[in-house]
């Protein structure tokens, strides 16, 4: 008998909010239901109540047709529940088949069978086709490597039920096209699979049913072969996008070059030359590991260069800091919003304010009332939806962050010259992907260069004005916008 | 405005600790006799002074995300240069400067541990307790190093008073007052939450954390030299135990009071309160007649407790953190 799995009426009540109000749905073995939903839609908070991590308020929910209560998520991994939750929960110094069996290590005597161990391990890495070695330190993997490795060590509790957060987020194309294979075995071993993205294009390759959230309730259900973009953003946001990219006011009016890159090395970055003109947007297309985060940061003197020139306004500089890339005018909004962007338990204007403090002096104090006002422009200006500047930045949606750090780079006090966004859209809803672009395009026309760096092809080729495209470290190609297509960036990608 | 500063007051974690030590000042007040008395208040207020002051150079710190943990052996250190400057013949004023300058060369050498050669502070802090404290013992030859009554006009700045409070009461109470306005109302300050709230996020905003700390731990050992010294003008002399309790005392009273061991939160308020607390409650076993061993016992458990109620509250953030949907 195929396996089951049912949500019945699941509330949960935070102090104050309601992140999930009487869910209901269910789904079978050997089917992959998409979860959507916008930002706060309440997709993690389901997941986690169904791995044991946290206890709902109100509802059931049936595996096998039995009601379950996990108390702890050892107890939902027990029972066949398995999350692979979007921060990998990998211990780096350990091998991958270490990692892979953490927790249920086969034992022989008073130790670890080590045999046994490398050459399950082994197996299960064959039987998803990659190429690793079982004895490889997590450490040395590269990002999307170290998410299989999450994948395999849900595998290998042999789970009813797995459950996928986000997977792709930090993926490239090559490696999502690796993970779906994957993700069909395991429908045809006729495991539950429940999977939460917000990438469109991947919901219709992978799924056979979509349930949608908004704002922690049903809306509704369909079968991917009813279903279409339209009708699915429709529903996650309650109205209709239409072409975001066709409908993008962009800047068509480009100053001086801004920022000329000459032979640019370090140990990531191997002969880069590059320019960006003023008010131009430029996109960065590669695979993950490409070298692009690389190539920024060391423009941005956060990374080291070993040779090449960097010439900003015709003038050339040797960078020694961040601190002096900043005071020159360059802003970076790096690929990590959380770890590397905000001071998370600081207030939305400090966070604002942040490179400018020392514009913001009444002879040795702070001058507050100015710096209320720098805050408060970033509010108004990026919409950024908080009661006040106060807030705490953790206690913000991804987008809303997001643009927290546009408003610290682009503040009056600012002299920005050049922006570079790494990944500014990951983890963003789609209502505010598209608020983004635009701002990206208003950006532009205030005669500031974009770098601007994504994951995701058709919001390299939807945003930008030129696209080069990076491989191991190189650029590959260049191309302008209305020349580019999603075959010809990732044929240059993957060269 | 005045309702937003009652709210803020209300929801700030200071009110319970206020109320802890209005219960611990009750408790020993009821039980034991003259622990109100005007006197021992007012040595309670001189015992405050070495853990308050070098808690403010580590209160710093630790928003800063760094630590020293020698800072009672510096301290120990001062108290020791000054005595043996006046014992020589230096006007005590000039002695109370080379001492302070000589605690900016001991926390120029963490800072150079740190920033330059990449060490941890915790660790090479460690390090520098075994250096400072043999050194200490080699220079006193495992005496006391006394200040003879001839200088007693440096007597004064250990345990003479203005009106009803002790100077080195009002040192610390300045030196809060000063560090206070520095955190909160200057850019120096907020680059030190900053830093210590997101080290990379800091760095990528402009901030240079290496020059922020290595201010901060020659401030920090600067300040604990001072405190040595105030330590051997109440004692009227020096040696190499005096204030070696120093760091885990500071330490103690700076997150009890809510300066977040992992950096990136607290003031001066929470250090007051912190080391109100500490004292009180020491003072209080000392009436109680407790024996002395017993409540160095109690004081590395209070050390537990507040780093507990640090971790219960890290926890609860982290938590906040993982509530906040994708």
């Amino acid at each position: 008998m195929a396996h089951s799995l049912e949500f019945k009426n699941i509330g949960k009540l935070y102090p104050g909010v309601k992140a999930l109000d009487d869910i209901s749905f269910r789904t079978e073995g050997g089917k992959v239901l998409a979860l959507m939903g916008e930002n706060g839609a309440g997709k993690s908070t389901l997941l986690k109540i169904l791995a044991g991590d946290i206890k709902q308020s109100e509802g059931i929910y049936l595996l096998d047709g039995k009601e379950q209560d996990f108390k702890n998520p050892h107890e939902a991994i027990l029972a066949g529940v398995s999350v692979i939750y979007q921060e990998r929960q990998m211990i780096p110094a350990l091998s991958v088949a270490e990692n892979i069996y953490a927790g249920f290590l086969p034992k022989k005597g008073g130790g670890i069978d080590r045999k046994t161990l490398y050459a399950n391990a082994q197996k299960i890495i064959d039987k998803f086709g990659l190429h690793m070695d079982a004895h490889t330190k997590v450490a040395r993997l590269s990002v999307a490597y170290q998410q299989m490795v999450e994948i395999m060590k849900a595998y290998s509790r042999n789970p009813t039920v797995i459950c996928f957060d986000e997977p792709t987020a930090s993926l490239s194309d090559a490696e999502i096209s690796a993970l779906f294979r994957i993700i069909s075995e395991l429908k045809e071993e006729g495991k539950i699979i429940l999977y939460v993205s917000h990438r469109m294009a991947e919901i219709f390759q992978v799924a056979d049913s979509i349930v949608v959230l908004k704002d922690g309730k049903y809306v509704t259900s369909m079968d991917v072969a009813d279903a279409s973009e339209e009708k699915l953003i429709r529903a996650m946001v309650g109205r209709d996008i239409g072409d975001t990219y066709a409908n993008l006011k962009r800047n068509d009016k480009y100053g001086d070059v801004v920022l000329e890159v000459k032979n640019l090395n370090n140990a990531k970055v191997h002969d880069v030359s590059l320019t960006i003109r003023r008010g131009e947007v430029v996109g960065l297309a590669g695979l993950v590991g490409a070298g692009r985060t690389e190539l920024v940061r060391a423009i941005f003197a956060a990374d080291k260069v070993t040779s090449g020139e960097i010439i900003l306004d015709g003038q050339p500089v040797h960078f020694k800091s961040p601190h002096d890339a900043i005071k020159a005018g360059i802003a970076l909004c790096p690929e990590d919003r959380k770890e590397q962007g905000l001071v998370l338990f600081r207030s939305i204007r400090e966070n604002t304010t942040m490179p400018v403090l020392s514009e913001l002096k009444k002879g040795a104090f702070l001058d507050k009332k100015k710096e209320k006002e720098i805050a408060q422009e970033a509010i108004e200006k990026y919409d950024i939806r908080t009661d006040t500047m106060e807030k705490l930045t953790t206690q913000l949606s991804g987008g809303n962050q997001q643009k927290v750090i546009l408003g610290r780079w682009t503040n009056s006090l600012m002299k920005t010259k050049l922006l570079i966004l790494d990944e500014p859209t990951k983890g963003i809803d789609v209502g505010t992907k598209a608020e983004i672009y635009q701002m990206v395009c208003d950006i532009a026309s205030q005669g500031i260069g974009v770098i601007f760096i994504s994951s995701e092809t058709p919001e390299v080729i939807g945003v930008a004005d030129t696209i080069y495209v990076m491989h191991n470290g190189r650029i590959t190609g260049q191309l302008k916008r209305e020349e580019a297509t999603e075959e010809k960036i990732l044929a240059l990608a993957m060269d | 405005m005045k309702s937003s500063l009652f709210k803020r007051v209300l929801r700030s974690k200071l009110l319970p600790l206020v109320a802890v030590t209005v219960v611990v000042v009750a408790f020993f007040g009821i039980t034991t006799n003259g622990f109100l008395s005007a006197s021992n208040l007012r040595s309670i207020m001189i015992s405050m002074c070495l853990s308050g002051m070098i808690g403010v150079g580590m209160s710093m710190l630790l928003i800063s995300g760094e630590i020293d943990l020698a800072s009672g052996y510096e301290a120990c250190m001062g108290g020791i240069i000054t005595a043996l400057l006046i014992k020589a013949g230096i006007p005590w004023p000039a002695a109370l400067l080379i001492t302070i300058a000589a605690g900016a060369v001991m926390g120029g050498i963490l800072a150079f541990l740190v920033n330059k050669v990449g060490l941890m502070g915790f660790i090479s802090s460690m390090a520098m307790i075994s250096v400072y404290n043999g050194l200490d013992y080699i220079v006193t030859k495992a005496q006391d190093v006394t200040i003879t009554a001839e200088h007693a006009s440096f007597y004064s700045l250990g345990a003479g008073t203005v009106g009803f409070l002790p100077i080195p009461f009002i040192i610390m109470v300045v030196l809060m007052i000063i560090y206070g306005l520095i955190l909160y109302k200057t850019e120096f300050g907020r680059t030190i939450y900053m830093t210590g709230g997101n080290r990379a996020a800091a760095r990528l905003a402009g901030v240079n954390r290496k020059k922020i700390t290595s201010i901060l731990y020659i401030n920090n050992s600067a300040i604990c030299a001072l405190a040595g010294s105030l330590v051997a003008a109440r004692m009227h002399c020096a040696n190499a135990a005096a204030c070696t309790s120093g760091s885990i005392d500071a330490i103690t009273a700076a997150v009890l009071g809510g300066v977040s061991f992992r950096g990136g939160d607290g003031n001066m308020g929470c250090l007051f309160i912190g080391v109100a607390l500490v004292t009180f409650f020491n003072s209080g076993l000392t009436a109680s007649g407790l024996q002395s061993y017993w409540q160095i016992v109690v004081q590395g458990l209070l050390l537990v407790v507040a780093l507990c109620i640090d971790f219960v509250n890290e926890r609860s953030r982290q938590k906040a953190l993982s509530q906040v949907a994708i």
